[in-house]
C-alpha cells in the first residue's frame, strides 16, 4: 500500500502536487468563513491562495505484529486531516506513509528516503524503541523536524552518557509517552495512595519492559514499598502458564507487569486459567497491559486489573468525547491510545504551524512553536517539556471494571503534571 | 522452587511438548517421504488457528474445527504438492525456497482476510474449568492436549507399523525411486503424504488456538519451533518427533522460568548439543545420499 503510494508520487509529483493544491483551494471556498472547527476550537483560516504543499513523512508499521498500531495512527492522522480540509496552516498536507516492518535496518532505509528522495517538511510514526533509536543519528544529522507518536523508550528524550542507547535531540519531539511517565507514577502511587506494602515484578525481557519495570520499582520503593522479587519473560513468549505458576509459587499477591498485544492477552488467560484472582492475586501494570486490544480479546478476565496511561477511553473530558465519536463516525469503532498520540503529535504540528503562518524553512523558529504550543488534549492538558520535548501530561490509574457487559478501564485516581526527570 | 510448582511446571512442560509433536509429525512425515523441509508448515499451522476462529465465531462448535480445518489445509496440501511441488521433483533446494514463497503467500492472503489484530477463543465447552492437582488449580485444556498428542502418537504408530499406508511410508522413506519401480503410484503417494502432513500442521493450529492465541507471525514462531524439534528427534521418523517434542517441550518450559536470560538460546543449545553427540538426532538413521 505504501509502496504504491510512493511509486505514484515520484511519477507523478507535480500534477498531484498541483490537483491537492486546486482541489484543496476548492474545498475551501465551498466551505466558507465557517470551515470546520477542530476540537482544540482553532479553525482553518480560508484564503483564496493556498501556501506551498507541506509534505509529512509518516513511518508506521503496516505489516508484521505491530500493523494494526500502524493502522490506527494512520487513521486518526486521516481523520485530523480531514476535518482540517486537507490542509495545515493554508498549506495543503501530503502525507507520504512508509512501512517500517518493526525492523531497525527497514526504518533507517526508509527514513533515508523521506530525507534524500521525498525531501519531508517533517516525519512522524515510528511504534517501535529501537527503530527510533536506530534513526535518531540520522535525523538530528539532517535537521529533520520529527513527531515521535508511540515508542517510549526514555532515552529517546533525555540526556545520557555518548548518547548509548540513544539521546535527546533538538529535532525531536514526542507525543506519546516516557516509559517513566506510565510506570514510576504508579509506583509511587501504590506505596502512598493504595497502602500497598510488597509488589513482585514480571515484565517482557527486552529494554522497554526491563525499563518500565525499574521505573515502577524506584517509585514505589521511594513511596516505602518493597520489592520482594521479579521475573522475566521472553517477548513473544509461546507458553504463559510457566510463568504464571512460578508466580503462584511465591507469597507477593500484587504483581506488576509490562505486557502488550498477544503477550498480554497469553498472560492475562494464563492467569485466568490458574485461577491467580481467586487465590487472591492482583494484577497490575503499565497501560498497554488492558488497552482496547487486549480487553477486546480476554473481556472480563481482565477485571480488576490496575494499571496507568495518560489516556481511557471512558475519560470524561469534551475533547474526548469529541474524538471518540468523531473516530467512531468515521471508522465504525473505538479509537485506542495510539490513535490518541497520533492526533495529538497532528495538533501540535498544526498549532505550531499556525504560530509560525506556515514558515517551516526558518527551524529555529517552528521548534520554538512547537515548544510553546499548549492545547486540550482527548488526554487533558497536553504541552512540551521545553528541555527534553517529551509531553508533560496527566498520568491516570485506571481499574478495569465490567460496565453493562462490556470490559472498560475506568479512572480511579490520578497523578497530575507528570513530567519526564531527564534533562 | 516447590513440588508443588515443580509438578505444574512438568505438566505445563508436557503439554507444551504434546502441542510440539502434533505439529512437528507432519513436518517430519513430509520430510521423511519427499525430502523437503517444508518451510510452509507453520503457515499451514496457523491457517488452522484462522480456520478455527471463523468456525468457533460462526457456529460455536470447537468440535467441528477440529474436524473441518485439517480437513480443508489437507485439501490445500492435495493441490500444492501436484501443482507446484511436484514440479520441482528431485531438486530439492528448490522446493525448500518454493514452500518459502507458499508460506509467505497464505501468511498474507490470512493477514487480509482475518485482519492483523490479535485474536483469541475461549476454551471449548466441557474443559473451560480447572482440576485441582497438588492444591491448586490447573486448566482441564492442558490435560486434554497431552492426552490428544498421545493418542494421535499412538494411531499413527499404529498406521505406521501395521498398515499397508504404513508399509508404503517406511518404503517410501528407505528409498522412494525403488518403491516407484515396483509399480506404486509415487506422485499420488507423495501426494497424499503432503496433504496429511499439511492437515497434521492445521489440526496443531485447532488445538494450540484456544491456548496460545491466534496472531500474524504465530507461522514463523512454531515453524522455528517445529524444525528443532524435528532436526533435535531424527530427521523423518515418528518416533524421532516423539523424542524430539518429549525432550524440547519441558527443556523449553523449565528453561524459560529457571535461566530466563538463556530462554530463547537454551532449545537451540540443546539443539546443538544433541547434533554434536548424535548427528542424526536422538532416534534418527543414517540416510543414504541420494
Amino acid at each position: 500500500m505504501s509502496e504504491n503510494e510512493g511509486a505514484e508520487r515520484r511519477t507523478y509529483r507535480l500534477t498531484r502536487r498541483r490537483f491537492l493544491a486546486a482541489s484543496s483551494a476548492a474545498a475551501l471556498a465551498a466551505c466558507g468563513p465557517a470551515a470546520t472547527p477542530g476540537p482544540s476550537g482553532a479553525s482553518v483560516t480560508p484564503t483564496a491562495t493556498p501556501g506551498p504543499a507541506l509534505k509529512i513523512g509518516m513511518l508506521l508499521p503496516f505489516t508484521k505484529v505491530y500493523a494494526e498500531l500502524g493502522n490506527s495512527m494512520q487513521r486518526a492522522t486521516k481523520l485530523y486531516l480531514k476535518q482540517k480540509g486537507q490542509a495545515l496552516a493554508n498549506r495543503p498536507v501530503t502525507v507520504v506513509y512508509e512501512d517500517e516492518a518493526n525492523d531497525p535496518v527497514v526504518g533507517a532505509q526508509k527514513t533515508q528516503k523521506f530525507i534524500d528522495s521525498d525531501r519531508v517538511d517533517l516525519m512522524m510514526g515510528i511504534v517501535a524503541t529501537p527503530i527510533a533509536y536506530a534513526v535518531r543519528n540520522a535525523i538530528d544529522a539532517a535537521k529533520l523536524i520529527f513527531i515521535e507518536t508511540n515508542a517510549g523508550g526514555n532515552a529517546l528524550t533525555r540526556t545520557t552518557t555518548d548518547c548509548k542507547p540513544s539521546c535527546k535531540s533538538k529535532y525531536i519531539f514526542r507525543s506519546s509517552f516516557s516509559s517513566y511517565q506510565i510506570s514510576y507514577p504508579i509506583g509511587e502511587y501504590f506505596a502512598t495512595q493504595k497502602g500497598v506494602k510488597e509488589v513482585f515484578t514480571f515484565v517482557a525481557d527486552y529494554g522497554f519492559g526491563t525499563e518500565s519495570a525499574a521505573d515502577f520499582t524506584s517509585g514505589f520503593t521511594k513511596g516505602g514499598g518493597k520489592i520482594t522479587g521479579s521475573l522475566k519473560a521472553p517477548l513473544g513468549s509461546a507458553d504463559f502458564l510457566p510463568f504464571v505458576t512460578q508466580l503462584k509459587g511465591q507469597q507477593t499477591k500484587d504483581i506488576y507487569s509490562f505486557f502488550s498485544g498477544t503477550d498480554a492477552i497469553n498472560y492475562i488467560r494464563a492467569w485466568t486459567q490458574l485461577g491467580m484472582t481467586a487465590a487472591g492475586y492482583k494484577m497490575n501494570g503499565a497501560g498497554f497491559l488492558t488497552e482496547q486490544d487486549v480487553l477486546k480479546e480476554v473481556g472480563d478476565q481482565a477485571s480488576g486489573a490496575t494499571t496507568s496511561l495518560f489516556w481511557a477511553v471512558t475519560l470524561d473530558n469534551a475533547e474526548n468525547k469529541a474524538f471518540v465519536d468523531a473516530y467512531q463516525k468515521e471508522y465504525s469503532l473505538l479509537p485506542d491510545v495510539f490513535a490518541v498520540q497520533a492526533w495529538d503529535g497532528m495538533q501540535a504540528v498544526d498549532l505550531a504551524l499556525q504560530a509560525v503562518k506556515g514558515d517551516t524553512t526558518n527551524k529555529d523558529a517552528f521548534i520554538a512553536a512547537l515548544e510553546n504550543v499548549k492545547f486540550k488534549s482527548p488526554r487533558g492538558d497536553f504541552e512540551f517539556d521545553k528541555d527534553t520535548h517529551n509531553p508533560i501530561q496527566d498520568i491516570y490509574i485506571r481499574e478495569v471494571k465490567v460496565q453493562s457487559g462490556q470490559a472498560v478501564n475506568t479512572i480511579v485516581g490520578k497523578v497530575a503534571r507528570v513530567t519526564d526527570p531527564g534533562k | 522452587m516447590t513440588p508443588e510448582t515443580a509438578v505444574v511446571q512438568a505438566l505445563n512442560g508436557i503439554s507444551f511438548g504434546a502441542l510440539l509433536f502434533i505439529l512437528a509429525a507432519g513436518l517430519s512425515l513430509i520430510f521423511g517421504m519427499m525430502d523437503v523441509v517444508n518451510l510452509a508448515h507453520g503457515a499451514f499451522y496457523m491457517l488452522g488457528a484462522y480456520i478455527t476462529l471463523t468456525v468457533v465465531q460462526r457456529t460455536g462448535q470447537f468440535w467441528l474445527a477440529l474436524v473441518l480445518a485439517p480437513l480443508l489445509i489437507g485439501v490445500l496440501g492435495l493441490v500444492i504438492e501436484p501443482l507446484l511441488l511436484r514440479r520441482l521433483r528431485g531438486r530439492h533446494l528448490d522446493q525448500v525456497l518454493l514452500t518459502i514463497g507458499v508460506s509467505l503467500v497464505i501468511a498474507d492472503l490470512v493477514g487480509l482476510t482475518w485482519g492483523r489484530e490479535i485474536r483469541s477463543i475461549p476454551f471449548p465447552a466441557g474443559l473451560d474449568h480447572a482440576i485441582s492437582i497438588m492444591g491448586g488449580d490447573y486448566p482441564a485444556y492442558r490435560l486434554f492436549v497431552i492426552a490428544f498428542g498421545v493418542a494421535l502418537a499412538a494411531v499413527l504408530a499404529v498406521v505406521h507399523r501395521r498398515t499397508r499406508v504404513g508399509a508404503l511410508i517406511r518404503a517410501g522413506v528407505d528409498d522412494a525411486p525403488m518403491l516407484a519401480a515396483l509399480g506404486v503410484d509415487i506422485d499420488r503417494l507423495f501426494a497424499i503424504t503432503f496433504a496429511v502432513g499439511a492437515a497434521l500442521a492445521g489440526l496443531a493450529g485447532v488445538i494450540a488456538a484456544p491456548v496460545f492465541g491466534i496472531y500474524p507471525g504465530m507461522d514463523v514462531d512454531y515453524l522455528i519451533y517445529s524444525l528443532v524439534v524435528v532436526v533435535v528427534g531424527g530427521l523423518g521418523t515418528l518416533s524421532g518427533a516423539v523424542a524430539g517434542s518429549a525432550l524440547i517441550g519441558p527443556v523449553d518450559t523449565f528453561g524459560r522460568v529457571l535461566f530466563p536470560q538463556f530462554a530463547l538460546a537454551l532449545i537451540f543449545a540443546v539443539m546443538a548439543l544433541v547434533l554434536l553427540l548424535r548427528p542424526t538426532g536422538l532416534l534418527g538413521r543414517i540416510r543414504i545420499a541420494r
